[in-house]
């Protein structure tokens, strides 16, 4: 009853360049300077128990865009089969890859053999997730299939570690057998606890039933792909500061405004002191500056 | 019953144990394994019958039936497991990474499996294995469900790791797990010698149809290793995918891909606390501790129970796998263990959530 097949190669030229946004989010996170104390300064302890503490950043913004994730495949039913998401695109070795619906049921009915497959990201992560926005995408059913399809897409993603649902949608299309290609939009509202959530994994799971002939092919080589709601950058931004402890061992969290950054720390024992400050945006931490200072009486 | 079964069981033990201990311990012994779903059942990966066993070999996805015996060697009645990332961290480990996890974790097998040593201490899973003991000076000591099992965690990448290693290589890293842990109760201890993604043992790699093992070292089998070490073959279970467990429990993509690494580490554990032994006779000696006539352990009888490759959950079947509430009240993915007080003291699969209605 179920087969792996090859249905057929089809050659497509490059579809559209990766999407603006894709794998951006962990853009290297940008310099982060100290302006107070201003380094080589003099800070008297009996009259400031507490010492100002501020500095600049230049966070990436984190502009709205879309990030497409194209399903590929290199070799159909083989063990170099390797179902995934990429935000390149080419000719694919396992385009036309499904399993045959060969069974014809009524209205109504439901062939479903069970399968699915899961197309797990290779690149493009980190991602950072604009959740109020839709995911939006295509599955190719190729071939001259005839029936009602029923498509159920889910998207799963990585997030601090532990995989976790983003959404799924089920479509359901007639097909149109005198043409090769039947593309079925989807649309996903993520999941709004994923709001400016960085994602590490992302994994689209697809599968396909309905009282349908022949159609459980996927074509892919550019012509099944979702679009994801992205940043440019991680919107998940922080400045801390760690007093003469350059591995930041207890940090301490700033606050941000705009450019700038501020924290007020009780001013430490007499003697010279450094204090160290570092940036980080989503999984990006810049390199740690520093300013020297003296506390006297 | 229950009584008359373990009896009777022990008696067919003490004439199985003559019968084996006539031949050469050498020849026969090998690790204790725990097969993949593909190879349940597989005798070249069972040690020999221990007596005329009244069952054959398990049914794929059942429990492997009779009750399991007392064989006179000790079990870990506090035990303290030892987790030993034995190169994680070396060159060429993983041949990928993920934003956001350690290089030496990029799955985050690791982190899973620590925790789950460290939540499995006083859990119901654990506790079914309470009721099994080990006997000094006639007096029966049961293995205890103390609230922490965790002994330590040790990334070890000073001693160099290769691809293929031996038996004996993880035996000697066992050894050095002792010494940097500083053990001395080496009959409540064991050591999960855990292999990352590119660098695991050959058999594992080879194909020979086992998700893991454990053993214990002798001089016979283990030249030159401190004997008495109970530790596990605990390779990167992710390279075999579902035939070690992969999205067994958890279908999600991303939430069942780490479900083997606590159902096999959990099935090598226990089967080292009821079990530390590893079966072996020495010199007429039985160090075994409980497992049944086919030779098969706690963990051995409840394997991949329920397992319908992803077609029925496998929590459906009573003592199928199924999940194992920690101490830290997360959930991990288990195997049921044996447990010769369910079913009214006629044994079943127990401990992960889904039991038969009648337990002991």
């Amino acid at each position: 009853m179920t087969r792996w097949s090859l249905r057929k190669l089809v050659l497509v030229a490059t579809a559209a360049a990766v999407a603006a946004g894709a794998g951006l989010a962990n853009a290297g996170s940008a310099p982060v300077t100290i302006t107070t104390p201003v380094s080589g300064s003099t800070i008297a302890l009996h009259s400031n128990p507490y010492t100002a503490v501020a500095g600049t950043d230049s966070f990436a913004a984190a502009t709205p865009g879309t990030s497409r994730f194209y399903l590929r495949r290199d070799g159909c039913g083989t063990s170099n089969d390797n179902p995934h998401l990429s935000t390149a695109t080419g000719t694919d070795g396992g385009d036309g890859c499904g399993i045959v619906l060969n069974a014809v049921v009524g209205l109504g009915g439901d062939v479903d053999q069970g399968a699915f497959v899961d197309y797990p990201a290779s690149d493009g992560m980190p991602l950072a997730l604009d959740a109020s926005r839709t995911a939006t995408g295509a599955i190719d059913i190729t071939g001259t299939a005839v029936g009602a399809v029923e498509v159920d897409v889910s998207l799963e993603a990585l997030v601090g570690g532990q995989g976790v649902t983003v959404g799924s949608t089920t479509t359901t299309t007639v097909l149109d057998p005198t043409v090769s290609d039947n593309p079925v939009a989807f649309t996903i509202q993520p999941d709004a606890s994923l709001a400016g959530a960085d994602l590490q994994g992302l994994d689209l799971r697809v599968h396909i039933h309905g009282p349908a002939l022949d159609a459980g092919f996927v074509g892919l080589s550019g012509k099944s792909w979702v679009d994801m709601p992205s940043f440019s950058a991680s919107v998940n931004k922080s400045v801390a500061i760690s007093v003469d402890d350059a591995t930041f061992a207890h940090p301490v969290s700033a606050r941000l405004d705009g450019s700038t950054w501020s924290v007020a720390i009780p001013t430490p024992a007499i003697g010279k002191h450094t204090i160290y400050a570092e940036s980080t945006q989503g999984f990006a931490t810049s390199a740690a500056v520093s300013t020297t200072f003296t506390v006297k009486r | 019953m229950k009584k008359l079964l373990l009896l009777a069981a022990l008696a067919a033990a003490v004439v199985s144990v003559a019968a084996r201990s006539a031949g050469s311990a050498d020849v026969t012994h090998h690790p204790l394994y725990m097969p993949n779903t593909q190879n349940i059942g597989n005798p070249a990966l069972q040690p020999p019958p221990v007596c005329c066993a009244p069952a054959g070999p398990p049914v794929a996805g059942e429990p492997a039936p009779v009750n399991m015996a007392y064989f006179g060697g000790h079990v870990q009645v506090t035990p303290k497991i030892y987790l030993v990332f034995w190169g994680w961290g070396e060159p060429g480990a993983f041949d990928h990474v993920t934003p956001g996890v350690p290089s030496y974790d990029p799955d985050g097998a690791a982190a899973r499996m620590t925790a789950f040593v460290k939540a499995m201490g006083g859990t119901d899973w654990a506790g079914s294995q309470t009721q099994y003991y080990e006997t000094d000076n006639g007096v029966n000591v049961n293995i205890q469900n103390v609230p922490n099992v965790f002994g330590g965690v040790w990334y070890d990448n000073t001693n160099p790791i290769h691809d293929n290693v031996s038996g004996l290589e993880l035996a000697q890293e066992a050894q050095r797990a002792a010494a940097h842990f500083g053990v001395t109760d080496l009959h409540n201890s064991q050591f999960v010698i855990a292999q990352p993604q590119k660098y695991n043992e050959a058999g594992f790699n080879s194909g020979a149809g086992y998700c893991a093992w454990h053993d214990y070292t002798q001089p016979q089998y283990y030249p030159g290793v401190q004997p008495g070490l109970s530790f596990t073959n605990m390779p990167y279970v992710l390279n075999s995918g579902s035939s070690c467990g992969q999205n067994s429990v958890n279908t999600g993509y991303y939430t069942g891909r780490l479900d083997g690494f606590t159902i096999v580490m959990g099935h090598e554990i226990e089967e080292t606390i009821t079990d530390p032994g590893a079966e072996d006779v020495i010199n007429g000696v039985n160090l075994g501790g409980w497992y049944d006539y086919a030779a098969y352990e706690n963990g051995d009888k409840c394997a991949w129970v329920g397992y319908t490759e992803g077609i029925a959950p496998p929590s459906t079947v009573p003592g199928g796998l199924g999940t194992m509430k920690g101490n830290d009240g997360k959930l991990y993915p288990v195997q049921s263990l044996w447990s010769n007080d369910s079913a009214g003291g006629a044994g079943w699969c127990a401990g992960a959530g889904d039991d038969l209605p009648v337990t002991g």
